[in-house]
């Protein structure tokens, strides 16, 4: 049984009079630990995709199954509690809360989560360890360079055990060296947490290491291959 | 880990206080902008109070006491006819209530008082000249003669005012004529002893102090007893103007006589206690400015820092953090500046109170017409007053109104979509 099930989904937006496809379509599955990328131009839909994938936004028709739960069955209520269990988001910047420091940052979710104090300091020590930052727990986020800022969200959407990863142009403002290092850091728990990774990217970098890359071009699916 | 939703207060509180403090500059001028407006209404109400506690006590002790005893028919319609036939039982009924403070028996009249030159309408005042609370207001005023003396009967204090218009001085007659019920007149002479000068016009021009024996005779002439000692007024002036009600509860249930009414002073002063609801109002509508500036300034404050943090919003949304829980958080930011608000308030307001309290602000040179009004006045060094009950008005309203400026920001920031705000 996949993790994810993407049925026949359509995105229609109304901007005025004209009626706009955003997808049309889109069938997809996904399993346990793929690392995959959503690559196409912009307008090509990607966005869209990862947002009705992670609940924030509605489809027009179609059906998502996440962890077998059909999204269109929940309310807002009941998505935002699905979110905050199932689903981790690592977004292109202004990831982090900036009045808390980066071991508050990765415990804010936890705490969201009702897990206990010891719990959460010992799994947000985790994680930050495991994206190196277990020196810089302390510091707030305008403390941290862009790639530190990240490799913290990264942390948090992982301390929180989620299944499915959702990453929105992770490495657009990071450097060379920083978005390789993130990149990594991605995989490698991926793999160790058995979490599904799924990007929307424009970055060649992301593509590269991508198992699995989805082409998207005006809302449709191009090409969807695994390496 | 259970599987509902949890954050909780001190995560709230450490996080609303951080965001408080984010834009330190301009958290500590909308605390300054509240605290110098809240001071600014301390400090008037202050003024206000100490200025009508000021008249209403000098009202008070000028006029008849916290509570009159009078005939019942008199505030309605007053008449020399209307009056306490038997004031010495009255009396001494009041004297075993034991009820604290001073009980004084008076006899006011409307009178005429003439002579060769001049006749003028005059309230005579007959009182207790060594025991009533006028005496020490009025002797200390005395420009001219002395006080009356125990025994005399027919002596006559008059003020500065009457003393021109009747071009009298010391030692000169005046016929004092007062109507009876049945349309004749009865008439006593008197001679000036003393004259006043208050500065009250409604005293220096109106009013002629006589001793009780003298004004008795008036009475007499309607008919009373004077073994009885007819008086028109019992004023009884309270230790404690608090217990006023009570008082007034227990002469009310003690008195037999269904001729006489029992008053409080704002019974007998309705003029006084509409001018300080008139003046009441006034300060009102001024506060209500002062607390709109206070709101506004607030709302703009958490308004802004909500616009700004829009994307904020859209992540904590988008990581799980319910509805409610965004638009509490809003909400304690706004508690949070609200407590602030209140406390700096205080220690601006409180201060300008403290000081004004212990040393008074002199109106006299600011006010050279006087400050007097419906038969009283206001003392011309103002302390500041602030009763339990007003601190405690001013700091709920104070700290509602601040709550309150933090519901428009709390329901913007609810109504955020994550996927709007994450695309600012």
């Amino acid at each position: 049984m996949s993790l994810l099930d993407i049925q026949n989904i359509s995105k229609t937006y109304r901007q005025g009079e004209i009626e706009v496809n955003a997808l049309t379509d889109i069938t997809l599955s996904f399993d346990r630990s793929e690392f995959a990328a959503l690559v196409g131009p912009s307008g090509s839909g990607k966005t869209t995709l990862l947002n009705l994938i992670g609940g924030l936004d509605s489809a027009s028709h179609g059906k998502i199954i996440l962890a077998d739960t059909d999204l269109s069955s929940l309310n807002e209520q009941a998505l935002s509690k699905f979110r905050l269990f199932e689903i981790g988001f690592i977004f292109q910047a202004y990831n982090l809360v900036p009045v808390l420091s980066a071991l508050e940052n990765v415990e804010l979710v936890m705490v969201l989560q009702n897990r206990k104090a010891s719990e959460r300091r010992e799994r947000a020590m985790h994680y930050l360890k495991l994206v190196g930052l277990d020196d810089m727990v302390d510091r707030r986020p305008s403390a941290l360079s862009g790639g530190q800022q990240q490799r913290v969200a990264v942390a948090r959407a992982l301390a929180a055990g989620p299944g499915l990863v959702l990453a929105d142009e992770p490495t657009a403002n990071l450097d060379s060296e920083n978005a390789s290092a993130l990149l990594d850091i991605m995989y490698r728990l991926s793999q160790e947490e058995k979490t599904t990774f799924i990007f929307s990217t424009h970055d060649v970098r992301v593509m590269e290491r991508a198992e699995r890359i989805i082409n998207l071009h005006d809302g449709r699916i191009t090409s969807d291959a695994s390496r | 880990m259970t599987n509902h939703y949890h954050l909780p207060l001190s995560t709230f509180i450490m996080l609303a206080w951080r965001n408080l403090w984010r834009h330190r500059r301009r958290t500590i001028i909308t605390l300054t902008s509240i605290a110098l407006g809240f001071g600014l209404a301390v400090f008037s109400i202050g003024m206000q109070d100490s200025g009508h506690n000021s008249m209403v006590k000098n009202a008070i002790n000028m006029g008849d006491g916290h509570i009159t005893l009078q005939h019942k028919d008199y505030l309605a319609s007053p008449a020399n006819y209307r009056y306490i036939a038997n004031g010495k039982k009255i009396l001494e009924d009041l004297n075993q209530q034991n009820i604290p403070g001073k009980i004084v028996p008076r006899i006011a009249l409307q009178v005429l008082a003439s002579t060769a030159n001049n006749s003028v309408g005059v309230l005579l005042q007959g009182i207790e000249s060594t025991n009533d609370p006028l005496t020490p207001l009025l002797k200390k005023n005395i420009v001219d003669g002395h006080w009356l003396k125990q025994g005399d009967d027919r002596g006559l204090i008059i003020g500065a005012g009457m003393a021109r218009k009747l071009k009298v001085k010391i030692g000169s007659k005046i016929i004092i004529i007062a109507g009876k019920k049945g349309g004749e007149s009865e008439s006593h002479l008197g001679r000036v002893r003393g004259i006043f000068k208050s500065g009250i016009d409604e005293l220096d021009s109106y009013l002629i102090i006589s001793g009780l024996n003298f004004s008795q005779r008036f009475l007499v002439a309607e008919g009373a007893d004077a073994e009885q000692k007819p008086v028109t007024r019992i004023a009884i002036f309270l230790d404690d103007e608090e217990s006023i009600p009570a008082v007034k509860k227990q002469l009310i249930a003690s008195n037999s006589d269904a001729t006489i009414g029992v008053h409080d002073w704002q019974d007998m002063m309705p003029q006084l206690v509409q001018y300080i609801v008139v003046d009441d109002v006034s300060a009102y509508v001024m506060q209500i400015f002062i607390l709109l500036v206070i709101l506004f300034g607030i709302i703009n404050t958490v308004l802004m820092s909500i616009l700004e943090r829009t994307r904020e919003f859209g992540l904590l949304r988008a990581l799980g953090l319910p509805r409610q829980y965004l638009v509490l958080l809003v909400f304690i930011e706004t508690l949070l500046l609200s407590l602030l608000a209140v406390f700096f308030g205080w220690l601006v307001g409180g201060s300008i109170h403290l000081y004004v309290a212990s040393n008074g602000i002199d109106f006299s040179g600011m006010i050279p017409e006087g400050t007097t009004f419906a038969g009283t006045f206001m003392d011309p060094v103002i302390y500041s007053e602030l009763s339990g009950a007003r601190i405690f008005q001013l700091t709920t309203i104070v700290f509602f109104t601040t709550l309150l400026s933090g519901l428009y920001p709390a329901i913007k920031a609810s109504r955020i979509q994550p996927i709007e705000a994450l695309r600012t």
